[in-house]
C-alpha cells in the first residue's frame, strides 16, 4: 500500500471503531461474565407495540401499556407494563428469583410467588435485562429491554 | 490464509477464562458486529438485542471453534442470522397489507458480508498496529487523519516539529505501520487477492 492509501485506510479504521457506541462495547465486554453462568438466553417473541392488530383486544385487564414475551427452551417470561410497575410471570409457574440488571447501575432482585408472579417497582429507566433463576435451577437471561 | 497469530492467541486466552483477552477480542470485532447490524438498518434497541445474542453465543461456543482464525467469519455469519431473526420477528407482528416481497427481510449477499469481514480484519489490524507505534508517530498520524487534516504549518506548531521534517517523519511512521506484524497477517487478504476467494468459499 502506498503512503496515501495507507493513511486513508488508517483513517477509515479509526472511524469504524469510533462509530461504535461505547455502551455497545461495554455491554459486549460484560457479556464475558456469562461464561460461568449456565443461563439460557430468552428471546423476545412478542411485543405489543409491534403488534398492529386492527381488532381491538377483548382482554378485560386494566391499563396494560405494553406486553412483552421472552421465550427460551425451558421457560417463558411474560411482562406487562402498567403505569407504575412492571408485572410479570414465569411460565411454567414456579417460585423464582428475578434479578434486574440495568445496563448502567446496580442490580436489584425480586422474588416471585409460588406461581411465578412478580412485580418490579418502579419501572426501570434505561435499558435492562432480567435474569431469572427458578427454585428448580433453570436460569434464563432476557434480551435488553427499554420501556 | 486467515491465520493472524494474535487472534489465535487471544482465543486461547479467552478459553482459559481471561477477561482481558475477551476485552481485546471485543475491541477488535465489535465494529464488525455493529456494521452488519447497521447494514440491516436495525434500530438501536434491536442492535443491542443482536449484540447480546451474538456475544452470548460466542461465550458458549468459543471453546468449540475448530479454527480460532475463522472467528471473524463465524461472528459475521452469527450476526447476520441474529439480524434476520430480529427483522422477521418485527415483520411477523406487522399486519399491514404489504405485498409479500416487501415483507421479506432485506438480506445481504455473501459478497457484502465477505467484504465486511475483510474490512473488519484490515481495520482491526491497522488499529492494533497504530496502537503500538511510538508516541511521536502516533501523534503525527493522529493529526494527519483528522477531519479536516491540518496543514503542515499547523502540525509544526502543535508538535513543535520543523515543517521540513514532517514529510520524512510521516513517511517513516507509515513505513513502521506497514511493517507491523499485525498488518502483514492481513495485507494479502485485500481485494484482488485470488487466494482469499479460493480459501473462503
Amino acid at each position: 500500500m502506498k503512503d496515501e492509501q495507507l493513511l486513508v485506510a488508517l483513517r477509515r479504521a479509526i472511524r469504524a471503531r469510533e462509530s461504535v457506541p461505547a455502551d455497545f462495547v461495554t455491554a459486549a465486554k460484560n457479556a464475558f461474565a456469562w461464561h460461568n453462568i449456565d443461563a439460557e438466553l430468552a428471546q423476545l417473541t412478542y411485543d405489543s407495540t409491534r403488534d398492529l392488530d386492527p381488532v381491538p383486544s377483548t382482554r378485560a385487564e386494566t391499563a396494560s401499556i405494553r406486553a412483552l414475551t421472552f421465550t427460551s427452551a425451558h421457560l417463558t417470561i411474560e411482562l406487562e407494563v402498567t403505569p407504575d410497575s412492571l408485572i410479570g410471570q414465569v411460565v411454567p409457574g414456579e417460585a423464582s428469583t428475578i434479578k434486574v440488571q440495568p445496563k448502567a447501575g446496580a442490580e436489584t432482585a425480586v422474588t416471585t410467588d409460588q406461581i411465578g408472579l412478580f412485580a418490579i417497582e418502579p419501572i426501570p429507566s434505561g435499558s435492562f435485562r432480567l435474569h431469572c433463576r427458578t427454585d428448580s435451577g433453570v436460569e434464563v437471561l432476557t434480551g435488553w429491554i427499554s420501556l | 490464509m486467515r491465520d493472524d497469530p494474535s487472534v489465535i492467541a487471544l482465543v486461547h486466552r479467552v478459553c482459559g477464562g481471561d477477561q482481558g483477552a475477551w476485552n481485546e477480542l471485543i475491541e477488535r470485532y465489535a465494529p464488525l458486529v455493529w456494521s452488519i447490524c447497521v447494514r440491516y438498518q436495525l434500530e438501536r434497541q434491536d442492535i443491542d438485542d443482536v449484540g447480546q445474542s451474538v456475544w452470548l453465543l460466542l461465550v458458549e461456543n468459543i471453546a468449540d471453534l475448530r479454527e480460532p482464525a475463522a472467528l471473524p467469519g463465524w461472528l459475521a455469519t452469527t450476526t447476520k442470522h441474529e439480524c434476520l431473526r430480529v427483522v422477521r420477528a418485527a415483520r411477523r407482528h406487522d399486519r399491514h397489507g404489504l405485498p409479500p416481497e416487501e415483507q421479506m427481510p432485506p438480506d445481504l449477499s455473501a459478497t457484502v458480508i465477505e467484504q465486511e469481514i475483510i474490512d473488519a480484519e484490515l481495520n482491526a489490524a491497522l488499529r492494533a498496529a497504530f496502537a503500538e507505534l511510538p508516541a511521536s508517530c502516533h501523534e503525527l498520524l493522529s493529526l494527519l487523519i483528522g477531519d479536516p487534516a491540518p496543514g503542515y504549518a499547523e502540525i509544526s506548531e502543535k508538535l513543535g516539529m520543523p515543517v521540513g521534517s514532517i514529510g520524512p517523519t510521516r513517511a517513516r511512521c507509515l513505513d513502521r505501520l506497514r511493517r507491523s506484524p499485525h498488518l502483514s497477517a492481513v495485507l494479502y487478504n485485500q481485494p484482488g487477492s485470488v487466494k482469499l476467494k479460493e480459501t473462503r468459499r
